[in-house]
């Protein structure tokens, strides 16, 4: 944990968290005043989400999301808290870095949204075109920022103003278009079991009743499936190559382990506690358990690419294992669905 | 998963002393967040994804040698672009950048457009006009 003295003499505590935007999210609140945790943001925002895109194409291979759309969680974190939030986009990037400076000269921490590649701080293997990591910028310095980037690092770092610049408006897929976003106020009191019985009800609907194949629990379905005939249709080459995409989806892209699972059984047991529900207790147990079943498919994913498909570990008990998550995920969020409508905000 | 069970699995080259929060249930059945110096099988699909990532800028480079291809071809894979993008950035129609990843035309190219796509990609512009004879890091 490190600290940072901001432009209008505050202090900011740097602390670390599990994935990008719940944590900036969450310290942006926390500089506002409002101490709430990450799985809390993830949980009231709904994070939670599952999504195959065979149509749009990250590094040449379809997505497979852990999460709900980039921006979503801040966004709706906000309305349900009750906070007053601003977000740019910008088509100038003078005018985007010049804004940049003039909100983080009044004291006010701004949150980003970059392109990996360009963020020289970044470790080698880690930098890949990806245009949704956000970062939180505290002041200037004589050539460029100091950021906080919670998700990365447990003490706070510089970036040059090239560096912010290239992140921020690099053009490619999901571009962020030099978004930057920061609550302007926060209510210190707002009704914390309200907005999480919203949160908990639209992650039930995401997850259980989008009428498309590819998002919530039909598209774990969908994708287990592909999984199994992968290695008959592509090849083991090819197959082992995408299994290995959808791996990293799950756990290289700060999820908290399990593709965000962890962060959401963290999220139910908090919950628990604020409603004394030994119900959503018991859920968070069941979400807990699913998510060791997501590491083992992991565990045996790496196999199958390590051994190039050759002996005892196949795509089937792979997709298999995906299978079992599908149907334990439905019968929990429809659980779910159900203990919540019992409580009272 | 237990905080015992968080993998610890150090790989230095990968991770470069970067720890990632891995949400875990402590003795008491309660979920803290675990800093996780690496997990093997994370850095296996990164690997993967790396060095295809490399062998193709390899790849690239050998047909520049070989005089297939424009040394932008080389920069465009170096940076992680294909055309569409490469064009936006530097203000170029894409199908103009797709003509010039062909050596012949690109030897023609007028120095303002080069200046837009070294500015673009982040080199100069003698780099430009050669790629290195070795293999090299970014």
């Amino acid at each position: 944990m490190s600290t940072e003295i901001l432009a209008n003499g505050r202090t900011y505590i740097h602390r670390t968290s599990a994935h990008c935007e719940t944590g900036v999210t969450s310290a942006l609140f926390c500089d506002k005043g409002f101490d709430i945790s990450e799985p809390m943001i993830f949980g009231i925002g709904s994070g939670i989400f599952f999504g195959h895109l065979p149509f749009v194409k990250w590094a040449g291979l379809p997505i497979s999301t852990f999460r709900s759309l980039p921006g979503l969680v801040f966004k709706k974190a906000a309305k349900r808290l009750g906070a007053k939030v601003v977000r740019k986009h910008f088509r100038n990037p003078q005018k985007g870095m010049d804004e940049l400076r003039r909100v983080i000269r009044t004291g006010q921490i701004v949150a980003v949204t970059t392109n990996v590649y360009w963020l020289s701080y970044f470790p080698r293997r880690y930098r890949f075109n990806f245009n949704g990591h956000n970062l939180i910028v505290l002041y200037e310095t004589e050539n460029g920022f100091r950021v906080s980037d919670p998700a990365l690092r447990e003490y706070t770092l510089d970036c040059s103003t090239h560096d912010m610049e290239r992140a921020r408006f690099a053009r490619g897929p999901m571009e962020a278009r030099g978004l930057m976003y920061y609550p302007l106020s926060v209510n210190p009191n707002p009704d914390m079991r309200k907005a999480c019985i919203t949160g908990m009800l639209d992650s039930c609907k995401q997850m259980l009743k989008i009428p498309i194949p590819l998002f919530g629990v039909k598209g774990i379905r969908y994708l287990a499936k592909k999984i199994i005939k992968w290695p008959d249709k592509l090849g083991n080459v090819e197959a082992c190559r995408q299994l290995a995409h959808v791996v990293r989806f799950q756990e290289e892209m700060g999820t908290g382990g399990a593709g965000f699972r962890y962060m959401f059984a963290a999220f139910l047991q908090e919950a628990s506690e604020l409603f004394e529900s030994s119900e959503l207790n018991g859920l968070s147990n069941e979400m807990t358990a699913i998510g060791d079943i997501w590491r083992e498919f992991a565990v045996v994913s790496a196999r199958i690419i390590k051994q190039k498909g050759q002996a005892e570990e196949t795509f089937a008990k792979a997709g298999g294992l995906m299978m079992i998550c599908a149907g334990r995920e439905e019968q929990l969020f429809k659980d779910l669905n159900n203990v919540v409508r019992k409580l009272k905000a | 998963m237990k905080v015992n069970e968080v993998p610890q699995d150090d790989v230095p080259d990968y991770s470069e002393g970067i720890k990632k929060g891995n949400y875990a249930l402590d003795d008491q059945g309660k979920y803290v967040m675990v800093p996780s110096k690496g997990w093997d099988v994370d850095e296996l699909t990164n690997r993967l994804a790396f060095n295809e990532y490399k062998a193709k800028v390899e790849e690239t480079r050998k047909a520049v040698l070989e005089g297939k291809k424009s040394p932008l071809a080389y920069y465009m894979e170096l940076r992680q672009m294909i055309p569409k993008f490469l064009g936006k950035t530097a203000g170029i129609a894409t199908f103009r950048v797709k003509r010039h990843l062909r050596p012949e035309i690109f030897a023609k190219l007028k120095e303002s457009v080069l200046d837009s796509y070294a500015k673009a990609l982040e080199i100069t512009k003698e780099e430009l006009k050669t790629v290195p004879h070795n293999s090299q890091e970014r």
